[in-house]
């Protein structure tokens, strides 16, 4: 019995590191139909910035989370402003902001995953953090894994709790629905368009973070990431918070027992089975309404 | 007129006559390569590859030159991002060779892209010698301008396979990458174990980027083999280290692949890495010469090179140098003088037998207290083996 509940506990594990990965995606292209495929970039900034600070100035990497949360914002905000403001306002309809944002992104992509390379070059780069054991209930598992599942289930539940209950998650799945309907009754779109598609980089740059600490990283290691995320959200439903938390768990645990029953090369067929089945069966997503 | 004319000719003639020596003296040997320096290729390649090629050729140029049978001319790299492509690999060696027709060419990084360009720089006629390419199916193609300098996998495995007869194991747990790298070397160490009496408990394939082993590495635990080995590459051979601590499963041999020799394994594992065995070759204190070959490493790149192949590429650039001296650039005689010769390199003598460095034996490495030590075979060990491997720290 254990030891099928370690397997269901290894696989909710790293079902919440995917989940993580989606999290900021899961705002921006959920949310407002950014296609932001550079996702994974941002996520790599992240994963640079925690692993310079800890390497060369010594910080805690989870002291130091609120630092990248808040450069990534603001890098946020400065993307927007830069790439995104003109096709939200000039597009007609969200097809649209979706295919022109999907070319940005392509740019983003090879833009900051090549800055990164001239800036610190190709090299594997890491640092140990949290990397010893914790016991519970007889398993083992990585302290820095366990720190990445919670900051994901936290931070998924939070995203749930703000669009249902409070006015900013209205004000902001108004501005969804209808952008010129949101602005008649009075919701700042101006300033909460940005502001949700900077929280979405945030929140890249928070998981890059957290991986930095239980993978080692390199400038290329974002685009596996993006994939992940588009089929965690894809599953869970756009836009849900808790679809795309139910989406990457789901992933892990058809991982974890795949891997067991059959063999780890079989994981992509087994995971874009799941994908495939769910698609089928519910083609909006698990958490669709 | 007529002698103004005249002297004009013979004063040109004269400049001429003075000037062309030196700019024949100032023609550089061109020397062309594609490697990764973006995509998931790079990280092996800017490790164990490239830096080798720029400080040669800045040490080369600093001493005046590469000796071209006693003639000194500067050497001039021109290098390419090969994008971890092998269709961008095959193309940019075609056209260094077929238009822009360079001088020499160096390797591109890994086994799979030396694989996609054999057939050109055979057709082409460009010695090559390759640095990270293992597999018997690259060597059975018989191409004679084709050099594998690193161990090949059968030559790997063996010395694994020794040491842990020597040692007196019985039971091995294998997982590989599902690449040629992992299936060849598979073949090998099954084959050596075979030999050795050595009964593999457990095998399974991977995929290359996988996030997670844990559930394998715990059915692995649960059969309790005297060794592991993980024929891996460089993301899950970090993978496979946490994940293995992080379940306490720590068998007496613990054996990863590509990647145990970089440096960057020992600062990403910390202390956990005390007693992880893995391919290599050398260190610094195999002997003087590697010794200044990682100061210089250190000074120019202010990084470490890798354990392994890192100095294998040192040493084919080596060899292309001594090669040169006496063949001279042409390509043909400059293969036969490959071919034929015996080379003094940074990891030994080294002498090529149908394309494969048949000098250099299989080597058994390990880290101890922050160095990746030699512990088989015993006439190269820098160190004694740890054995069994000490409790995960």
């Amino acid at each position: 019995m254990g030891f099928w509940l370690e397997l269901a506990a290894s696989g909710l594990i790293t079902g919440g590191i995917y989940a993580l990965v989606a999290l900021g995606l899961n705002l921006q292209y959920g949310l407002m139909r950014i296609m932001n495929i550079s996702h994974g970039e941002f996520l790599m900034l992240g994963a640079y910035l925690t692993w310079l600070a800890h390497t060369v100035f010594g910080i805690n990497p989870i002291a130091f989370l609120p630092v990248v949360a808040i450069a990534l914002f603001l890098t946020g905000l400065l993307v927007y402003r830069l790439c995104f403001r003109r096709i939200t306002r000039t597009s007609p309809s969200v097809e649209i902001i979706e295919a022109r944002s999907l070319l940005i992104g392509f740019g983003l992509m090879y833009l900051v995953q090549n800055a990164v390379y001239l800036t610190w070059g190709a090299d594997l780069r890491g640092y140990s953090f949290l990397a010893d054991a914790v016991e519970i209930g007889g398993a083992r598992f990585a302290a820095n894994s366990l720190l990445a599942f919670g900051f994901a289930v936290t931070a998924s539940l939070a995203m749930l709790a703000v669009l249902r209950w409070t006015m900013l998650g209205k004000a902001v799945r108004a501005m969804m629905q209808s952008p010129i309907g949101a602005q008649l009754v009075g919701i700042d779109t101006a300033f909460l368009h940005p502001a949700v598609f900077g929280a979405g980089i945030a929140l890249a740059g928070v998981a890059g973070a957290l991986l930095s600490m239980v993978y080692e990283i390199t400038p290329g290691m974002g685009e596996p990431y993006t994939v992940t995320a588009l089929i965690v959200i894809t599953l869970g439903g756009l836009g849900s918070a808790a679809g795309c938390l139910a989406g990457g768990l789901l992933l892990g645990l058809v991982e974890a027992f795949g891997m067991h029953f059959t063999s780890p090369s079989l994981k992509m067929l087994l995971s874009y089975a799941v994908f495939i089945g769910v698609l089928l069966a519910r083609p909006k997503g698990l958490f669709a309404r | 007129m007529l002698s103004r004319i005249v002297t004009k000719l013979i004063a040109g003639s004269l400049l001429a006559a003075v000037l062309a020596p030196a700019f024949a003296q100032d023609a550089p040997v061109r020397i062309g390569y594609a490697i990764a320096r973006t995509g998931p290729w790079a990280g092996g390649a800017q490790i164990s590859q490239e830096p080798n090629f720029i400080m040669w050729a800045e040490q080369v140029n600093a001493a005046g030159g590469l000796n071209v049978k006693g003639k000194k001319r500067k050497v001039e790299l021109v290098g390419f991002d090969d994008r971890s492509e092998a269709e961008t690999v095959v193309r940019t060696y075609e056209k260094l060779m077929g238009s822009d027709k360079v001088d020499l060419i160096l390797p591109p990084w890994g086994t799979g892209a030396n694989f996609a360009v054999m057939p050109v720089i055979q057709k082409f006629g460009y010695p090559m010698i390759a640095p990270t390419a293992t597999g018997r199916k690259l060597l059975q193609m018989k191409n004679p301008y084709f050099f594998a300098i690193l161990q090949q996998p059968d030559v790997m495995m063996n010395a694994l396979a020794e040491f842990l007869k020597a040692r007196n194991t019985k039971t091995a747990a294998v997982i590989h990458v599902d690449e040629l790298f992992g299936l060849e070397n598979l073949t090998a160490l099954e084959t050596a174990f075979k030999e050795k009496g050595i009964q593999i408990v457990e095998k399974k394939s991977y995929p290359l980027g996988v996030k997670d082993l844990k559930p394998v590495l715990n059915d692995i635990k649960a059969k309790n083999p005297d060794a592991f080995v993980a024929l891996s590459y460089p993301p899950d051979t970090f993978l496979v280290t946490a994940q293995a601590r992080e379940i306490a499963f720590n068998p007496k041999a613990f054996y990863s692949a590509v990647g145990t020799a970089f440096p960057v394994y020992r600062d990403k594992m910390g202390p956990a890495a005390e007693g992880v065995m893995g391919f290599g070759t050398l260190n610094p204190k195999t002997s003087a010469a590697v010794k200044a070959y990682f100061d210089a490493h250190k000074a120019r790149h202010k990084k470490e090179p890798d354990r392994w192949a890192s100095a294998h590429a040192w040493a084919g650039l080596q060899i292309m140098q001594q090669a040169v001296a006496k063949a001279g650039l042409d390509r043909k005689a400059l293969r036969d003088a490959i071919a034929s010769g015996e080379f003094d390199t940074v990891i030994g003598k080294v002498r090529f037998k149908n394309g494969e460095n048949v000098s250099t034996p299989g080597v058994v490495s390990q880290w101890q207290s922050g160095e990746f030590e030699v512990v088989w075979p015993p006439d190269r060990a820098t160190a004694p083996a740890l054995f069994p491997k000490p409790n995960w720290k």
